[in-house]
């Protein structure tokens, strides 16, 4: 029994540190965030003083993911996950809890949520349920598409990383000052670049882009998908190429991971075309950091909407 | 000279004066430089604050002209609640609003912001079975005394949630249909707390819980990948698998690749694999579970377990498994487009027998056993992408009993949403040395060849956990 439990002890004493809960780094924060737009905009906010990494893959949909080990494994040695919230990346938990990792779980100091504060669109009034399709029960989570609303996202980012290194709360505020002038003026070039075309209805395949269509003034006339995760049945298909064409619609927003094929066929049919904006950052070429990824897509609609 | 010490004496006080002064100007100085600092704090946050309000005042304005113009689902007729069970206005309930029945959903709708609640969900799993009338009359078919019939073979209502910063728990209650007469059991699946922010990268789980052994033991029905349970793990462990009440600790060390040990204390209630009951000689697992993401080839999940006990005879039983899952999801498909399964396991079990003059004698029992198993969904978009096709090979000896069987066939299943599935499948079961020791009826039936088509109905209610690789 003696010599049992003095094993047991060694045992412990050697893989302790092996399995050693991870700190604080002397230099940076080990962060990872559910998708990769938080990704961008936790690096924006971090700096050098940060390493990030994202669970999702820009070319996944983030939906539903699959808490897949290799996952864990990322969230292991983090000090903070930055997550979505609205239900989007509720998969995010199992991976949490998978990694035996305690600075992540509910209520640690080291779970950031994003979209704390944010003015959300589509919260139901009503009763819902599924007959609704996959429907979001605390309103649409797709707020980082809408560039307008990076300053509170990154003001939540910063408040959590800030929570767990509090000596570099300023150099944090500088990094996510710098990055909020060169949006401003982004958002400029954007603003301009849609103009002539607010008030323009257009169609979506999945509803994920109001947020960034309500900032432009655009407006999302229709989706493809008459429920959320739903195949779309023949019949709304046939409604929708008729709506399409009374109204004039010119253009049908779809993400990379959607359902290519159908939304051609409409958008034939529609006398309409289909204009594939990142999803994510990093979804497309070219949309590698946040402003990239809203300048592709801004340029891209505008010039579907020619 | 008088004028000499005159000034060397004020001298003498003014010099210990001047350091004096020069402090009181910096901390003047410093002072000053800390009261601009806070007063362009100040000027920050009130910019700030009006940035966010001018922000969300665009934002209402904007919402307010895409509320009108934005189609949002409305509620279908069917959901609509009856006048009594709508929150009037924003007033609390009544007691008798509290105690009046009221839909499924009417929970939920009172949940407002800032209520303390968990997640809870429903899963139903029934099931439908054909097979020849003599394997009926046997009860030797996969679904043993149920045969030829269409039943609840698990309903369940599950609760989780984190219970403070420290734990969480889930607790299923679950009902099913176990015998031909209809009658139903209702008890408690599984009810757990698990510590989360244990020392050195471990949880402890405790309660009533599903072994962590193999890949399909912690599933429950409706999560299984397939309509019955492979033979092996129901000759090994019974219909009802792995179930215990104890404890179960992981360790996940911080490695470039993922490694989970687990390690698990029962009481070893299984009447099947153990029995003894008793935490004074209790049934022990082990587990060790590793992953490798293959990039654009897939990801494979390999896994080992052991499971120790003793029988109610206090005689030693092992069991020892290994398993393998690989899936293979193409860049920007939702599912994985092929997935496959196995596990091998071998039962390694002290008997008692008792010998042709009456004598009990131990002998030891090795037997194995084996299953693999595939599906394919191969659209990913559409209609025919809530298609799916799989099949199953089983082989296993008996732990105890001579002989072997095996089992093969297909299936098919249909999801219409990833909360409602269903499922046809056959399967062809050959037996040897077959059967009155089987625990089969013994009662001019016969289970040597057995022949089924099953259905299967799942749904999901509510709230699920995620599902793990």
């Amino acid at each position: 029994m003696r010599r049992m439990t003095l094993l047991v002890l060694a045992a412990l004493a050697v893989c302790g540190p092996l399995g050693a809960s991870p700190t604080l780094a002397a230099d940076k924060l080990r962060v990872v965030t559910s998708i990769t737009d938080l990704k961008a905009l936790t690096e924006a906010v971090g700096g050098d003083l940060v390493e990030v990494d994202s669970l999702a893959r820009s070319t996944q949909n983030a939906h539903d993911l699959e808490a897949r080990p290799s996952l864990m494994i990322k969230v292991r040695r983090a000090d903070a996950i930055v997550l979505n919230g609205l239900d989007l990346d509720d998969w995010a938990d199992v991976v949490a809890q998978g990694a035996n990792n305690p600075n992540v779980i509910v209520g640690a100091p080291g779970r950031i949520d994003a979209s704390r504060g944010l003015l959300v669109l589509e919260v139901p009034r009503s009763r819902i349920d599924r007959s609704m399709g996959d429907v979001h029960p605390a309103g649409n989570p797709h707020y980082t598409l809408d560039p307008g609303l990076a300053a509170q996202v990154t003001q939540n980012i910063l408040e959590g990383l800030a929570r767990l290194a509090p000596q570099n709360r300023a150099a944090f505020e500088r990094n996510r000052q710098q990055f909020l002038a060169r949006l401003e003026e982004a958002m400029g070039r954007w603003n301009k670049l849609l103009e002539p075309y607010k008030g323009a209805p257009v169609v979506v395949n999945h509803n994920m882009w109001l947020y960034f269509l309500t900032r432009f003034g655009l407006v999302q006339a229709g989706s493809i998908e008459e429920r959320p995760g739903i195949p779309p049945t023949p019949s709304h298909l046939v409604k929708l190429v008729n709506q399409m064409k009374q109204e004039r619609i010119k253009v049908i927003v779809v993400e990379p991971w959607g359902d290519l094929k159908t939304v051609q066929r409409v958008a034939q049919e529609a006398g309409a075309q289909a204009a594939v904006l990142a999803s994510s950052v990093g979804a497309l070429k070219g949309t590698d950091s946040y402003i990239n990824w809203v300048d592709s897509n801004v340029k891209m609609l505008a010039q579907a909407l020619k | 000279m008088r004028l000499l010490i005159a000034v060397a004496l004020v001298a003498g006080l003014l010099v210990p004066a001047i350091p004096v002064l020069a402090q009181d100007t910096e901390e003047i100085r410093r002072d000053m430089e800390q009261m601009r600092k806070q007063f362009e704090a100040m000027q920050d946050q009130y910019r700030k604050a009006m940035e966010t309000m001018a922000d969300r005042l665009q934002r209402l304005e904007s919402q307010g002209q895409q509320t009108a113009t934005t189609p949002v689902a409305a509620p279908p007729v069917t959901a609509q609640l009856p006048p009594q069970t709508q929150p009037p206005g924003g007033t609390p309930p009544s007691p008798l609003d509290l105690i009046r029945p009221r839909q499924p959903f009417a929970l939920y709708e009172r949940r407002g912001s800032g209520q303390l609640l968990f997640d809870m969900g429903v899963a139903g799993d029934f099931v439908g079975n054909l097979t020849q009338s003599n394997v009926e009359k046997n009860q030797g078919g996969s679904f043993s005394g149920l045969e030829n019939l269409f039943f609840p073979r698990e309903v369940e209502v599950s609760f989780f949630g984190q219970i403070d910063p420290y734990a969480r728990a889930e607790v299923r209650i679950e009902t099913g249909q176990s015998s031909r007469n209809g009658e139903l059991n209702i008890g408690l699946g599984e009810g757990h707390l698990t510590l989360l922010t244990l020392p050195f990268g471990t949880q402890l789980k405790m309660g009533r819980l599903r072994n962590r052994f193999g890949l399909l033991n912690e599933l429950h029905s409706h999560d299984r990948p397939f309509i019955d349970d492979p033979n092996v793990l129901v000759q090994f462990f019974g219909a009802a698998q792995l179930r215990e009440n104890g404890f179960e600790a992981t360790w996940v060390p911080a490695l470039p690749f993922y490694l989970q040990v687990l390690g698990g204390v029962f009481n070893g209630e299984n009447e099947v694999a153990f029995g003894r009951n008793t935490l004074r000689h209790p049934h022990a697992t082990g587990r060790i579970r590793t992953f490798f993401d293959l990039g654009d080839f897939g990801a494979i999940q390999l896994g080992s377990s052991i499971a120790n006990g003793d029988t109610p005879e206090q005689k030693s039983s092992t069991i020892i498994g290994f398993d393998m899952k690989y899936k293979y999801t193409p860049t920007g498909w939702q599912r994985a487009l092929f997935t496959a399964y196995g596990e091998y396991l071998v039962s390694l079990r002290d008997v008692l027998v008792t010998d042709s003059d009456g004598i009990d004698q131990t002998r030891h029992r090795n037997r194995q056993g084996f299953y693999v198993g595939a599906d394919v969904r191969p659209f990913a978009h559409g209609e025919l992408s809530k298609w799916l096709l799989g099949f199953r090979y089983d082989w296993t000896q008996y732990p105890v009993n001579p002989g072997q069987e095996w089992a093969a066939g297909p299936f098919i299943a249909y999801y219409p949403s990833e909360f409602l599935r269903f499922r046809l499948g056959y399967k062809h079961t050959e037996r040897t040395n077959c059967c009155s020791y089987l625990n089969f009826a013994d009662n001019g039936g016969s289970a040597r060849r057995v022949d089924e088509i099953f259905l299967q109905a799942t749904f999901i209610l509510g709230a699920h956990p995620t599902h793990p690789f």
